[in-house]
């Protein structure tokens, strides 16, 4: 395995002509654009996302299911369990319901906090998440391997004696077991108690899933690991589980409408005690 | 008698219902399995002019739009009534043709119905501050450059259309806008250097609308990705209407919006934006430069 892992998006290491963006490797954040239904990815990126969905058809339905599990799971957040500060960290491109538009639809004064390291990522989200903005957002260029890092700087705008909802969304597959377990629970120790850890990440519980990625992983962009459900587990340890626990991403809370479909993603979120 | 109220209808012209109109004979075409020479052949057009109305790029005459229909095997009353409708907007003039031919130009006009259209703005300017950020001192000092023998009232006419343009940033559902200016923009005292104060304060108060994003590319940056000149690229609420980059040049312009050439502005639109200022460096370095100026 290899160590240039990142907060979730690529990190090139080639020439990449100062700007850290390199257009001759598939990129994971235009790719999930791509299968999103985006027009900010490239040849490169189109072709690698084609070529995973000849192996792997569902990753479509994939992307969006996931999509979806961030919605109701910030909805819950802000509605249910009454969250205004959230910590999301390995923002992606924005697509059509980022977190603060969902959260903010619900409580205007949500306060967000993006963190990525990608710098496509971080351009798109300070010019175009700023525009669709109800209420304050601050965006972090860090990398998620510096946990308290991160927890100083995003209390800037968040404030650590009110509950957070920590997301990582997508991200923890870029990490193995030994370097993401630990990633995980320091970011939580910084959190005060009554603040919520939500989390999804692919599976591997489909072979042609699995096939899929480990082509994907071979085409020169930044790997990202399947971990079998149980290995989800100690993401949560010590955490209060909301129902219905760690499930299959279309599992949790389903909206009354949605359609059944299977999918090979495993989510679930806690709180802390 | 153009006033607040009617803003809506006004700012957004034929362009919007061209791409509505356009898409849906797009989807019944493709549905009925039909190739765009053989549609452009029923109405004795080519097959470009069918890929242009299908792109919402141009007007459609109501007599085409019926045939169409027919060979497409779109029946149903009430259908072909909802497209009928649409094609006569499409054909409506937009705010822009009240200023005259003789300062309008049929691609320009083009451009500012795509403009009106847009969800979101991107663009690269190289010598000018963008035409959405303009003062009237700054336009007029712009229109002056381009027009040294123009009589004075088609200078004001000129320099009306451009700060109309702006209504857009002030109106209902405005665009997001997202200009990457290089410092030489900045540092050009067009108009004088007062008039250029002014216009730098004016760029620093648009930065604070939500809508709007400024970059500055400082000279010590971004030699190698501003090859070539300024352009805009619009992106369009409906996910089905490609991209369009729009390039001016001095006598006309040129639209692309084959997905390999919007590619690439899209990537150079990309690393500028990485390399440039933050949106909030950008509102320092602006002061700095009203200060040395």
């Amino acid at each position: 395995m290899t160590e240039e892992h990142s907060a979730g998006q690529d990190a090139p290491e080639k020439d990449t002509a100062g700007t850290g963006i390199d257009t001759t490797v598939p990129h994971s954040a235009r790719i999930w654009n791509y299968w999103l239904g985006g027009k900010d990815n490239y040849a490169v990126d189109r072709a690698a996302g084609d070529q995973y969905r000849e192996i792997f058809p569902g990753i479509t339905v994939v992307a969006r299911s996931s999509r979806g599990f961030l919605t109701r799971a910030v909805r819950y957040l802000a509605r249910e369990a009454g969250i205004r500060q959230f910590l999301d960290i390995g923002t992606g491109l924005p697509t059509a319901d980022n977190t603060h538009q969902v959260a903010q639809r619900v409580a205007p004064d949500s306060k967000i906090v993006y963190v990525d390291n990608d710098p496509l990522v971080l351009a798109y989200a300070r010019a175009l998440l700023a525009g669709q903005a109800e209420g304050p957002i601050e965006y972090l260029d860090a990398d998620i391997r510096n946990p308290e890092a991160i927890l100083d700087a995003a209390a800037d705008l968040l404030d650590f004696k009110q509950p957070i909802a920590l997301m990582l969304m997508g991200i923890m597959g870029h990490f193995t077991d030994e370097e993401a377990y630990p990633i995980v629970h320091r970011l939580q120790a910084g959190l005060p108690s009554g603040s919520y850890f939500a989390l999804y990440d692919g599976a591997d519980t489909n072979e042609a899933f699995t096939q899929a990625q480990q082509g994907y992983n071979d085409s020169g962009a930044v790997p990202y690991y399947l971990r079998s459900p149980a290995r989800f587990e100690p993401f949560f340890e010590g955490l209060e589980m909301v129902e219905p626990g760690l499930v299959p991403v279309p599992d949790w809370r389903p909206d009354p409408d949605a359609e059944p479909v299977e999918i090979y993603s495993y989510c679930g979120v806690g709180r802390k005690l | 008698m153009s006033t607040d109220d009617e803003l809506p209808a006004d700012i957004s012209g034929p362009t919007v219902p061209r791409m509505i109109l356009g898409h849906q004979l797009h989807r019944y075409r493709e549905a009925a399995g039909i190739s765009p020479d053989r549609a452009g052949y029923e109405i004795r057009a080519s097959r470009s002019k069918i890929s242009r109305m299908e792109n919402g790029r141009v007007g459609f005459k109501e007599r085409d739009v019926a045939d169409l229909l027919d060979l497409y095997g779109v029946t149903e009353n009430e259908t072909r009534a909802v497209l009928m409708t649409l094609a006569r907007q499409a054909n409506a003039p937009g705010w822009w043709s009240k200023y005259g031919g003789d300062i309008m130009t049929d691609w320009f006009e083009e451009y500012l119905g795509l403009e009106a259209a847009a969800a979101v703005i991107r663009a690269f300017e190289l010598q000018f501050v963008h035409g959405l950020f303009q003062t009237e001192a700054y336009a007029r000092a712009v229109t002056l450059l381009g027009n040294t023998s123009a009589p004075a009232e088609e200078v004001d006419r000129r320099v009306s259309l451009r700060l109309k343009r702006q209504d857009l940033l002030t109106g209902p559902r405005p665009p997001q806008v997202w200009a990457v200016l290089d410092e030489g923009a900045l540092r050009r005292p067009v108009g004088g250097r007062s008039v250029m104060r002014g216009q730098l304060k004016r760029l620093i108060e648009a930065a604070g609308q939500r809508e709007v994003t400024i970059q500055v590319v400082p000279f010590d940056r971004g030699g190698h990705a501003a090859a070539g000149g300024s352009f805009t690229v619009l992106r369009f609420v409906d996910e089905d209407v490609p991209d369009v980059v729009y390039i001016e040049q001095l006598t006309s312009a040129l639209y692309l919006d084959k997905r390999e050439d919007v590619d690439h502005y899209l990537e150079v639109l990309n690393r500028l934006s990485t390399e440039a200022l933050t949106p909030a460096q950008t509102t320092q370095f602006l002061a700095a430069i009203i200060k040395e100026m």
